[in-house]
C-alpha cells in the first residue's frame, strides 16, 4: 500500500472515532460542575381525591435563574415580576422589611380565631408563616346544598400552609425596587443554602410541597 | 485499478465520516403505539441533523407564521437547550394519576418525553436537546426582525 494512501485511510479512520465517541462539549465538564453543589427546587402536588394525580416538578436552580431572564411575558421580564399598583397602594413592603430585618428573633403577628390561625416569625435567619384554616369545609357546606353530607366531615378538615424562607432571600425577592418582586436574585440567593423546605400546604383534598435540595429527584 | 480503489476508498470513508457525524449529532426517536386491534403503530428514527435541513425546505410563509408566534420563547427554548446539556440525568415533570402518566426527563443530553393514556397509547419522543437550539436557531433565520 502506498504510504499516501494508508495516511488517507488511518487519518479517515481517525476521524471517524473522534467524531462519533467525542463527548458531547460541555457535557463532562458541566457534569463535574453539578456533582459539587447544585441546588434543585421541587414543586409536589399530591391530590387525593379519587383520580389520585400527582405532580411532580425538579428545576436546577441555576437552570431557572439562566432561563428565567429569557421569558419576557406579563407580569415576568428579565427574571422580574412586576406586583400589580392597584394592591400594593397602602402597604410599603420594603419598610416592613426593614422593621422585620432589624428585630430580633419573635413572633411578630399571632391572630387566632375561630376559622384561622396565623402566625408571622423571625427565627434563626428565616421568615416564618404559618397559617391555619380551620372548619374551612364547614363554611363550605353552609354555603353548598349538601350541608348535611359536608358537616359530618367539618370538624376534621383544615389546611395548614406553612412557609418558611431565609431572610436574605426575602432581602434579594425585594431588591429590584418598589412594585417588582426579583426572582432571578431571590433564586441565587437561594441556591447558596442547603437543603430547604419552603412552602407546605396541607389539606384533605392536596399536599403541596416546594423545597430546595441538592438531589435532581424527588423524595 | 488503484484509481477506482481510491476513489472506493473516497467515498466509503466520506460515507463512514458523515455516518459517524449523524451518530454523534443524534437522533430523532419517535414511537407511538395505540393499545387497541387495529391501533397505529408508528416507530421512526431521524437524524437530528435532518431538522436543520428540514427547516429549509419548508414552506417560508410556514415558517414565518410560526417564527412570529415562537419569537417570544425562542431565548427560552435557546437558554433551556444550553442547560440541559449541563445536567446530569433528572426527571424534570412528572404527572400522573390513575390512569395517565406524563413525563419529561433528561437523560444523556437528550430530552425525553412520554406519554401513556387511559386509552392505551403510548407516546414516546426523545431528542437531543441541541435540537431545541437548531429549531430556534431555524425559525429565527425564517424571519429575521420579526
Amino acid at each position: 500500500m502506498k504510504p499516501s494512501l494508508r495516511q488517507f485511510i488511518l487519518a479517515a479512520a481517525a476521524s471517524l472515532a473522534v467524531n462519533t465517541f467525542a463527548p458531547v462539549p460541555g457535557l463532562a465538564q458541566t457534569q463535574t460542575a453539578s456533582s459539587k453543589s447544585d441546588q434543585w427546587i421541587h414543586v409536589r402536588v399530591e391530590s387525593k381525591d379519587d383520580g389520585g394525580e400527582t405532580v411532580r416538578v425538579n428545576v436546577p436552580v441555576d437552570m431557572a435563574v439562566k432561563v428565567l431572564p429569557a421569558i419576557k411575558h406579563q407580569p415576568l421580564h428579565d427574571g422580574k415580576v412586576r406586583i400589580d399598583n392597584g394592591h400594593m397602594d397602602d402597604v410599603d413592603l420594603h419598610t416592613i422589611l426593614d422593621a422585620v430585618r432589624s428585630a430580633k428573633d419573635g413572633e411578630f403577628v399571632t391572630v387566632q380565631s375561630h376559622e384561622n390561625d396565623v402566625r408571622v416569625a423571625k427565627s434563626g435567619g428565616y421568615l416564618l408563616i404559618h397559617v391555619t384554616e380551620k372548619n374551612h369545609a364547614d363554611k363550605e357546606a353552609k354555603e353548598s346544598e349538601n350541608a348535611e353530607k359536608h358537616s359530618k366531615h367539618a370538624n376534621s378538615r383544615e389546611s395548614k400552609v406553612e412557609v418558611k424562607v431565609p431572610m436574605k432571600v426575602v432581602d434579594a425577592l425585594l431588591s429590584a425596587g418598589k412594585d417588582e418582586l426579583d426572582i432571578v436574585a431571590a433564586l441565587r440567593a437561594l441556591s447558596s443554602y442547603g437543603d430547604t423546605e419552603l412552602v407546605t400546604v396541607k389539606d384533605d383534598d392536596n399536599t403541596v410541597r416546594i423545597w430546595v435540595d441538592s438531589k435532581n429527584v424527588s423524595d | 485499478m488503484i484509481l477506482l480503489a481510491k476513489v472506493g476508498i473516497g467515498l466509503g470513508a466520506t460515507l463512514a465520516l458523515t455516518a459517524g457525524w449523524v451518530l454523534h449529532e443524534g437522533v430523532i426517536r419517535i414511537d407511538v403505539d395505540e393499545a387497541k386491534p387495529d391501533g397505529a403503530h408508528v416507530h421512526f428514527w431521524v437524524p437530528a441533523t435532518t431538522v436543520s435541513a428540514g427547516m429549509h425546505l419548508a414552506p417560508r410563509h410556514s415558517l414565518q407564521q410560526a417564527a412570529a408566534q415562537a419569537r417570544p420563547f425562542l431565548p427560552v427554548l435557546r437558554e433551556v437547550a444550553k442547560e440541559l446539556k449541563k445536567y446530569p440525568d433528572a426527571e424534570l415533570v412528572d404527572v400522573r394519576d390513575k390512569s395517565n402518566h406524563v413525563r419529561v426527563a433528561v437523560r444523556d443530553g437528550r430530552l425525553y418525553v412520554d406519554a401513556v393514556t387511559e386509552d392505551g397509547e403510548n407516546v414516546h419522543v426523545s431528542f437531543p436537546a441541541e435540537t431545541l437550539s437548531d429549531v430556534a436557531d431555524g425559525l429565527e433565520e425564517a424571519s429575521p426582525g420579526i
